[in-house]
């Protein structure tokens, strides 16, 4: 093995790793809150606002990612031209003309909030109603049994399923592709191109199971803090 | 006074009738016991009362104060200042297994009365210590047995300081080994004269501690009267036939 050529080629894979990371990061903290609040529309006692909320998720889930990346980032300046013709405003040229990592931010991010929709309403639907009759009779407002009560316990009945979402999105991040984004399978592509050699797939392989080992570890340690019954 | 009136109590699920106008009151101190077949009505009743079920008709009065008037609900802040004064202990329990036995008794006087921190752990020391748990505080729901979490549920229902107690068949979930620390603990309060309704299956239980029976059936009271009257001799042939039941 060829040790020198190995952490000659490891820099330009771990500055590929770096996008994913910044990208998985910012995706992780906007789409978990707001694939809650999206959950919490699915259930709301206003039918429009429930159809909206699920046509969202019906959408999001039905078609590709590739496909929604491909849309905000070539789809949407189309789109922004011709209602800027139509309104004479140059306000929504630039509306709809995002940069490259923002359309991906923004792609990802709806479409994980959607997943984890789901995912958080199985975790309430296995909450028991005692549960919230037990909240009632104590005299808890609704927010206060929402986020001491509910949360906590669906949380914990999440947890495998976010991980396992959370997994997918560290190898979905490749998609990064289609919005011309330098990453780590893009960047060892280059090289296997270049130097005619196998490793610097290895090493992004090498590079992603890290990343999921260390996540697999910190989920299993988050179910270890939920579980309550050892 | 008067802890709770009720008259012409009905509840229907869709077009199943499940309360068919139920009269009754408790006074203070009282101890109710409320016995009757399976789908009589009685837990529905109960629940009634602390507004976990909607009454579709008929009057509840709670310490003075209209729940439900022929039907019509006072608004909604009032109905929680109308049921605060109550507590219920569910058959199952309800804790919350996310919480330490002392959280769970903890949480509702913490946020809901926002009362100080001092009288609070005093209060599910005292408690805690009330119903024999005082070595468990720190244990989870899950690692205590059912009759342990039942005690625990009345001690949290005890921390909010009610006037009334509800308790829906609350040994009925319970191993039979194990309904007696929870029966011993509502005996205990009934000698402090803690106002309560207790919807069982305990006969001996009822026979023993209440100082009214209530005996129901097919969404009606039939029979009400002291224990020794009731259950030695009643007067409706129902209410012979399911005593006769029950006891062999």
């Amino acid at each position: 093995m060829d040790f020198q050529y190995m952490f000659q080629i490891l820099p330009p894979i771990l500055s590929g790793a770096v996008t994913t990371l910044l990208l998985f990061g910012l995706v992780i903290l906007v789409s978990i809150p707001l694939g809650f609040i999206v959950t919490l529309l699915v259930r709301s006692k206003i039918p429009p606002i429930r159809w909206i909320a699920n046509a969202y998720i019906f959408v999001m889930r039905g078609t590709p990612l590739l496909l929604q990346l491909i849309f905000i980032f070539y789809g949407f300046p189309i789109i922004g031209n011709a209602l800027a013709e139509t309104f004479h405003s140059d306000f929504f040229r630039e509306l709809f003309q995002m940069e490259r990592f923002n359309a991906a931010f923004l792609g990802f991010t709806l479409n994980y909030a959607a997943y984890f929709a789901e995912i958080f309403r199985g975790g309430l639907l296995a909450i028991d109603k005692g549960q919230y009759e037990a909240a009632k009779v104590l005299g808890f407002s609704r927010p206060a049994t929402i986020f001491h009560i509910i949360c906590p316990q669906m949380i914990r009945v999440a947890l495998p399923s976010v991980a396992n979402e959370t997994i997918t999105l560290i190898k979905d991040t490749s998609l990064l592709y289609a919005v011309a984004i330098p990453e780590i399978i893009d960047v060892a592509k280059s090289i296997v191109n270049r130097d005619s050699t196998v490793v610097p797939l290895i090493l992004a392989a090498a590079v992603y199971l890290v990343l999921i080992l260390i996540l697999t570890l910190v989920f299993k340690w988050l179910e270890r803090r939920f579980n309550h019954s050892k | 006074m008067e802890m709770i009136a009720c008259t012409g109590l009905q509840k229907s699920f869709g077009s199943l009738e499940v309360l068919k106008g139920v009269d009754f009151s408790v006074n203070k101190g009282d101890v109710i016991a409320v016995i009757g077949p399976s789908g009589s009505g009685k837990s529905t009743m109960l629940r009634c009362l602390i507004d976990l079920e909607h009454a579709t008709g008929g009057t509840i009065v709670i310490q003075g104060e209209p729940l439900v008037t022929d039907g019509a609900y006072v608004p909604e802040a009032q109905r929680k200042a109308v049921t605060a004064k109550m507590g219920m202990v569910f058959q199952h329990f309800n804790l919350f297994p996310h919480l330490t036995v002392r959280q769970n008794l903890e949480l509702a006087p913490k946020l809901v009365k926002k009362m100080d921190k001092d009288e609070i752990r005093a209060n599910s020391t005292k408690y805690l210590e009330k119903v024999g748990l005082s070595d468990k505080a720190d244990a989870y729901p899950d690692n205590l047995s059912g009759g342990q979490q039942q005690r625990v549920a009345i001690a949290r229902a005890l921390m909010m300081n009610p006037d009334i107690l509800l308790f829906d068949e609350p040994t009925s979930a319970l191993d039979p080994e194990l309904t007696g620390g929870v029966l011993e603990t509502i005996r205990q309060l009934a000698e402090e004269h803690m106002t309560m309704m207790v919807v069982t299956h305990e006969m001996a239980f009822a026979k023993e501690v209440a100082n009214t029976v209530l005996f129901m059936d097919s969404g009606k009271i039939l029979e009400s009267g002291a224990p020794e009257q009731v259950f030695v001799s009643p007067k409706e042939p129902r209410t012979r036939e399911f005593l006769s039941k029950i006891s062999k």
